[in-house]
């Protein structure tokens, strides 16, 4: 048996990224008091007058909100631009979205972990919480579209006075399991990696209330070896629920319009075309938002520009495999011979909605390929833009799937046009609004970054750390 | 980084499998034998399974050139001490080339699309002709071959080259080409899915049939290179380079790719299944008539449930030859997943294991080990100038 030694490795010209070394997760020379300090502060700390304006305008949208749907339950869904043959139109566009937006939270606390990628420890935490709010506002508008809302409750398995069950062969049922489930347990994540940060705040408030509030909900967390492990299985075991629940709850809604006949939306391809969409414009989400409270809290040293490079390079991942499913769907629907498909997606392209189908393949397909380029995924206006432009994109996508083939199907004498009322509208911006105040109130009161976990991936947190490294 | 020191054997000693290899290639020649055999008893059998068998082959080969690339892509370490394995496992794609003459020769037995009475008489093949038609597929296939030889060689050529350069800046860009190859991979594996598989039955279509292709074709390669790796092992190589730590990983990747691959299944039944459109369905039905029914559900179980029941907890990962065992049964399951998308074609009323299908079976095999072997024993056995070998033989898995 011969030992054998490494070459000594030979750099030869510049290295960019060298792969000799690991970046440090956390920067500006920040030890682990320096991390709670920086995260805490902007709880413990002055609430900046922005947050201030934020909050008025959050709540002002979300009065838009309840104005506009009171004013649908007095009236009925007969205020949107329903009609026949597009009777399914901005709500469900808007639900899919929201759930959509949803999905990159559980990816960065659930799949990530999985994969052991460190980084995304200074992102999951409001990731999450973006998850949480964002399925609020999905479920909003299957609740609110049914009409006669105090009906909502036939969704549910209770058989009905006449022992009526719901129809569990459809997809909308499916929907209320799935998206419930994923709540739920999104809910759960959320909160069991919560727990060691509120003791965190706990420890540290002034006040009596919050000591109380951060308290309660930190469920008597000392941070002792048998609470450690416990958390560690908690965490580990609802990381390994949520994983199949990213791809399952985008993949139901995949299947309210995949199990239909209907030409452009019955396609082998949805669920995961779904899916990788959904992370997509999570992850836009997930980076507009970073981008903002990053520099309004300072949080410069722990959510890095490298951590918005990993970001840009998923979206670069999930918008081509969006790009594929496009692909796809076309080529088959050439493919197929089968006239209405053909027909439908010549449609999208070249008739009444072109517009809005170019407006998805420039903002999901185009947009996203400048970061191809190492200065643009780090240049932070870039993806500012970027990123905004996706969820508009991804916005459009949905909608080009429902009014499409909606507005023509196998009837020509049937075909119109969807125009949105001004009620879509202020629906649609009003969740928005209920959005930012949910997520304004999150960042004011809940650490935006997980403080434990930050720590974890330190190079201090490691048994074999040797004090002297620490610059 | 300093250098570091490995104590394992990491270089096979000149000759030292030239017996093995040279024993392989006696069987594949004698397999070769009875596949002639096999073409002159039964013309159509043979080109049949020698499709099937071809597919097995070429699939994991080109898979293994994705396993490259994602851990390029990735920045991964982990897989860093099987990276060479798999490097060996793709460089034999230029000459499988050669595994792709006997489709040719038998287009016209296989792909219904190419007789053109029927073409004529058919108004949707008619409509498929610019696409289905031998010329073009022909070109494709050699275009799929192209891409996937200048992959792999430019993969396989610069990792070697490190061994010696030990310079970082190879990763770097290896990394950086590994992207845009990721683009190519999922083209061409795509496409090659449809054309040599979706096509048997020109009339059906599925968007999704690429990606189920490749779950299948990944989770195949992720087989053979626990196998290869538990196997160089036991044959007293990289003894404590490849730990259970990395044996472990590779588990975790079959658990995920078994569960990937059942979601990809599924949704491609489920959704033609509820929609019902006898154009859709048809593709089904054979597969349920008669015993094809057995081996559908057996899929469900075999390429499913089984491998999440046992892969699915920490304690069967933790023992090497469990994983092994496994490895062995995701690569069955891959060629039964093949046999179900190709045979249902030829024999329609129900499963008919012929011994065709075997020795073509044992002829792609050993000769893809065989060039795989070879391949492994000329270069170390890790890629030792690589700047995360290090971190990689350092790996440790909490969860």
């Amino acid at each position: 048996m011969s030992s054998v030694s490494l070459p000594e490795s030979k750099v030869t010209g510049e290295i960019v990224e060298d792969p000799r070394t690991r970046t440090t997760l956390v920067r500006g020379g920040l030890d682990f008091a320096g991390v709670t300090e920086t995260i805490c502060r902007s709880i413990e700390g002055k609430t900046p007058i922005g947050w201030y304006i934020a909050f008025g305008i959050s709540l002002l949208m979300l009065g838009v909100m309840v104005a506009s749907i009171g004013y649908l339950f007095w009236v009925g869904t007969g205020i949107w631009g329903l009609n026949m043959p597009v009777a399914w139109g901005w709500a469900i566009v808007n639900f899919v979205w929201w759930v959509g937006i949803g999905h990159a939270g559980t990816l960065i606390s659930a799949i990530l972990f999985l994969f052991r990628q460190k980084w995304r420890t200074g992102i999951n935490r409001f990731a999450e919480a973006m998850t949480i709010f964002a399925v609020i506002c999905a479920l909003v508008f299957p609740t609110i579209h049914v009409g006669r809302v105090w009906l909502i409750w036939f969704a549910l398995p209770i058989p009905n006075w006449e022992l009526i069950w719901p129809n569990f062969r459809s997809p909308l049922l499916w929907d209320v399991f799935a998206v419930s489930t994923y709540f739920t347990v999104s809910l759960l994540f959320w909160y069991t990696g919560l727990i060691p940060d509120l003791a965190t705040l706990r420890d540290r408030a002034k006040g009596k209330i919050a000591k109380l509030g951060y308290g309660i909900f930190a469920l008597g967390w000392r941070g002792s070896n048998r609470h450690w492990i416990n958390y560690e299985k908690a965490y580990l075991i609802l990381a390994g629920i949520s994983t199949p629940l990213v791809l399952s709850v985008h993949s139901i809604v995949s299947f309210d319009f995949a199990v239909s006949v209907v030409p452009g939306w019955h396609t082998t391809i949805f669920p995961p075309y779904f899916v990788a969409g959904a992370v997509f414009s999570g992850f836009a989400m997930v980076l507009t938002l970073a981008i903002i409270a990053r520099k309004i809290y300072k949080m410069e040293n722990l959510i890095t520009i490298d951590h918005f490079d990993n970001m840009n390079k998923i979206m670069l991942v999930t918008g081509m495999m969006v790009g594929y499913a496009y692909a796809m769907e076309f080529f088959i629907a050439w493919y197929s011979a089968s006239p209405y498909e053909g027909f439908i997606f010549l449609a999208r392209a070249k008739g009444q909605y072109a517009w809005a189908y170019w407006i998805m393949i420039t903002c999901n397909v185009l947009v996203p390929q400048v970061f191809w380029f190492r200065s643009l995924r780090r240049n932070i206006p870039v993806m500012f833009v970027a990123s905004i432009l996706i969820n508009v994109g991804m916005w459009f996508e949905r909608f080009v799937i429902v009014a499409t083939s909606l507005s023509q199907d196998y009837l020509p004498a049937n075909w119109g046009y969807f125009r949105p009322t001004l009620f879509d509208v202020s629906t649609y911006i009003g969740t928005m609004g209920l959005f930012f105040t949910f997520f304004l109130l999150f960042l004011r009161f809940l650490p935006m970054v997980a403080i434990a976990e930050v720590k974890g991936v330190m190079p201090e947190a490691d048994p074999h750390h040797k004090p002297a490294e620490v610059k | 980084m300093s250098s570091m020191d490995i104590t394992d054997r990491i270089r096979v000693p000149a000759g030292a499998w030239g017996g093995k290899i040279s024993r392989l290639f006696m069987v594949a020649v004698v397999a070769l034998v009875l596949c002639a055999v096999g073409f002159v008893v039964d013309r159509e059998q043979f080109y049949f399974s020698w499709l099937t068998a071809m597919v097995f082959g070429v699939s994991i080969s080109v898979a293994s050139l994705f396993f490259v690339m994602l851990h390029h892509l990735t920045r991964a370490s982990w897989s860093t001490v099987i990276r060479r394995i798999a490097e060996a496992l793709m460089s034999p794609l230029p000459l499988l080339v050669l595994f792709f003459l006997p489709v040719i020769l038998g287009n016209h037995d296989l792909y219904h699309w190419t007789h053109h009475d029927a073409v004529e008489h058919d108004a949707i093949l008619k409509h498929k002709a610019p696409y289905l038609n031998v010329t073009f597929w022909v070109i494709r296939a050699a275009v799929y071959f192209l891409i996937w030889t200048l992959m792999t060689r430019y993969f396989y050529s610069n990792s070697v080259k490190q061994d010696q350069s030990a310079d970082p800046n190879t990763t770097v860009t290896m990394q950086r080409r590994s992207a845009p190859g990721m683009i190519l991979f999922a083209l061409t594996i795509t496409f090659m899915g449809f054309d040599w598989l979706m096509s048997l039955d020109p009339h059906w279509f599925s968007t999704i049939f690429g990606v189920y292709i490749f779950a299948g074709s990944a989770l195949a390669c992720f087989g053979t290179l626990t196998l290869a790796a538990l196997a160089l092992r036991r044959g007293g190589y990289l003894e404590t380079v490849i730990r259970d730590d990395h044996i472990r990983d590779l588990g975790r990747l079959m658990f995920a790719f078994s569960v990937f691959w059942a979601y990809i299944a599924f949704s491609q039944f489920f959704l033609i299944w509820y929609g019902n459109i006898p154009e859709e369905t048809l593709y089904y039905i054979h597969r349920f008539e008669g015993s094809w029914k057995y081996l559908t559900f057996g899929l469900a179980i075999g390429h499913f449930i089984v491998p999440f029941m046992i892969l699915m907890s920490q304690w069967s990962k933790r023992r090497p030859a469990l994983i092994g065992f496994m490895a062995v049964w995701v690569l069955v399951m891959h060629y039964l997943d093949l046999y179900w998308m190709v045979m249902p074609t030829h024999h329609k009323e129900g499963i008919h294991f012929s011994w065709i299908d075997l020795v073509c079976l044992v002829a792609v095999c050993t000769i893809l080990v065989a060039l795989f072997v070879r391949k492994l024993s000329q270069n170390p056995l890790v890629p030792v100038g690589d700047p995360r070998l290090p971190e990689s033989l350092r790996l440790h898995n909490d969860y």
